[in-house]
């Protein structure tokens, strides 16, 4: 397997007793010192996956290789390259933050007055001296976090695998969060981050991929992915109007690159948005279709995810919320 | 070896961090001891023949000292810790993952030390005296606390099979029977044939026949050696079964 790039996964899967099959042949390149996303809504496999080049789980078809090293043939050189803030953050809440960091540095490795002195330069960076004695369950959730990641920050990995760093925190936390992404890539470290916020990865990523039902369905830089599908994105919300006969009037609009149908509208990717408005009124009109509203937008990572799934992202949290209530 | 220490010392620092999970661990053996000596006490008194001239209180101690160490602590901790996440953690990091079961089990031995201990004060405190001297009576707080790491294998065991809070919990249970279905009360030949047949068909019953002749008999080797080899027997086979289940976990 090629070495030059830190993380390569080739046809990597995994099915679980069953047979439900979490992850269904991807394929990963990710460079050296590169913030790496991986995009996808809950049940994606987006974790399954992170596991698998976290040596946590073992893939049942292909294989990868993180920091040049076969998460196969070598875990134990894998988790010593590899720093890991998993989704359920990592705490033993009877610890307090300090003894929590000496405590995984002693299992790097590090001990005594290495141990000492990276823990009190970890608290510090992450502005949790003043807390540092504190039992973690104390700690408020983005406390927990930032230690968290500071617990996966002891050893200075080359490799670092964030899995939805930000989930479940508020928004001044998140904001501490991906600063602190920003400093750990600034220092060369490369990051892998799993997602299901489109402005993160847009904020934070050199390049994605979007995973949906254990597959890739788009990989890219978010320019790129977004550059794709058009200049702009005009968007009629139907309200009760025919979708299929809407389409149709519309369909032969000059510049059209592509029409996604939603749930109640329709996306229309086009050349220039603003000025085809008039021609998109004049045509509903003369086939005397009424729509709820037209509003014009540039394509964001959820066009693209759209694109790609059929389906937003965004707000799929709240209508699973809903679903289960 | 070092990320033994370092596990254990973090289990060690758990248990002085919730006395709320010791305390009432021990409150029950204690509570055995008073009740039962204060039940039988009259019909069994000192100058019965298997008392060897002591109380009831000499009788009873072993049964007490085991039911201090026997607790399904450290599988809790573990199914909490693979609940909360942390498990992942250290399953994340370069360290063998035997050394998490190891320093489960170093901490067993100092919980099952420092319980068995305050239970052996209290026995005395009643009454009993140790026929086998100092040195027996640390040996009687070796062997309960092993018999304690013995039998916290099976509460990780649990933990790690079925990673559920409520089934390690329960698995404590178990203990019941096995503690007895053994002369618990009265010697092996005062039980019906029945019950004499399955208390010597049940392993438990030789360890609490060992560690009751460090109290009432002195150094009956023979005795001493069954208790010892059950220990050896019940540890070698609950910590490889839990080694095994830690490095298939996940795989």
């Amino acid at each position: 397997m090629d070495s030059t790039h830190t993380i390569e996964a080739r046809a990597l899967g995994r099915t679980f007793k069953g047979g439900v099959e979490a992850v269904r042949g991807i394929d990963l390149s990710v460079a050296g010192g590169e913030v790496f996303g991986f995009l996808g809504p809950n049940g994606a496999g987006k974790t399954t996956t992170v596991r698998m080049l976290c040596t946590l789980l073992p893939p049942t078809a292909g294989g990868a290789s993180v920091a040049g090293v076969d998460v196969v043939a070598d875990p134990a050189e894998v988790r010593r390259r590899i720093g890991v803030a998993l989704q359920e953050i990592g705490l033993d809440p009877v610890q307090t933050g300090r003894e929590l960091l000496e405590l995984q540095c002693g299992l790097y490795g590090i001990t005594g007055n290495d141990a000492r002195a990276r823990t009190s330069e970890l608290l510090e960076l992450l502005g949790l001296s003043d807390a540092a004695d504190r039992r973690t369950k104390t700690y408020s959730g983005g406390m927990k976090r930032r230690l968290d990641l500071a617990s996966a920050l002891v050893h200075s990995p080359d490799v670092l695998f964030l899995d939805e760093p930000t989930t479940g925190l508020d928004p001044a936390s998140r904001l501490t969060v991906w600063e602190e992404v920003r400093r750990i890539k600034g220092a060369g470290t490369t990051i892998f981050l799993t997602t299901q916020y489109l402005e993160e990865a847009d904020q934070l990523c050199d390049r994605l991929a979007i995973i949906d039902a254990g597959r890739i369905v788009a990989e890219g830089t978010p320019e790129r992915l977004k550059g794709e599908m058009g200049h702009d994105v005009v968007r009629l919300t139907l309200d009760g109007a025919d979708a299929r006969a809407t389409e149709a009037a519309v369909g032969e609009l000059p510049g059209l690159e592509r029409v996604v149908t939603e749930s109640d509208a329709l996306a229309l990717y086009l050349d220039d948005g603003a000025g085809s408005i008039a021609e998109i009124v004049r045509r509903l009109d003369r086939e005397s279709i009424r729509v709820g509203a037209i509003a014009v937008s540039r394509p964001s990572l959820d066009d693209v995810f759209l694109q790609a799934t059929g389906r937003r992202l965004e707000g799929a949290e709240d209508r699973q919320a809903e679903e289960a209530a | 070896m070092t990320e033994v220490l370092l596990l254990g010392r973090r289990a060690v620092r758990e248990i002085a961090r919730y006395p709320e999970a010791t305390i009432p661990a021990l409150f029950i053996p204690l509570f055995f001891l008073a009740v039962n000596i204060g039940q039988v006490s009259e019909t069994f008194p000192d100058t019965t023949p298997f008392l060897g001239g002591q109380g009831y209180v000499a009788f009873q101690l072993p049964v007490s000292l085991m039911f201090a160490v026997a607790t399904a602590s450290s599988g809790l901790a573990l199914v909490t810790e693979i609940d909360q996440g942390y498990f992942d953690k250290l399953l994340a990091a370069p360290i063998r993952r035997s050394s998490i079961i190891f320093g489960r089990l170093a901490a067993d031995l100092v919980r099952g030390v420092l319980g068995s201990t305050v239970v052996l004060l209290a026995g005395l405190a009643l009454g009993a005296h140790m026929e086998s001297g100092i040195l027996g009576a640390v040996v009687l707080v070796v062997l309960s606390a092993l018999f304690g790491v013995g039998y916290a294998g099976f509460g990780i065991l649990v933990a790690l099979r079925t990673r559920n809070v409520q089934a390690t919990n329960t698995s404590f249970l178990l203990f019941f029977p096995l503690l007895f279905l053994t002369p618990n009360f009265v010697p092996f030949d005062r039980l019906t044939p029945l019950m004499e047949a399955l208390a010597r068909a049940n392993p438990v019953s030789y360890v609490i026949v060992g560690l009751r002749s460090l109290v009432i008999d002195g150094w009956d080797l023979g005795k001493l050696a069954a208790c010892t080899g059950v220990i050896v027997a019940l540890c070698a086979v609950l910590t490889a079964l839990s080694l095994r289940a830690i490095a298939t976990y996940d795989r």
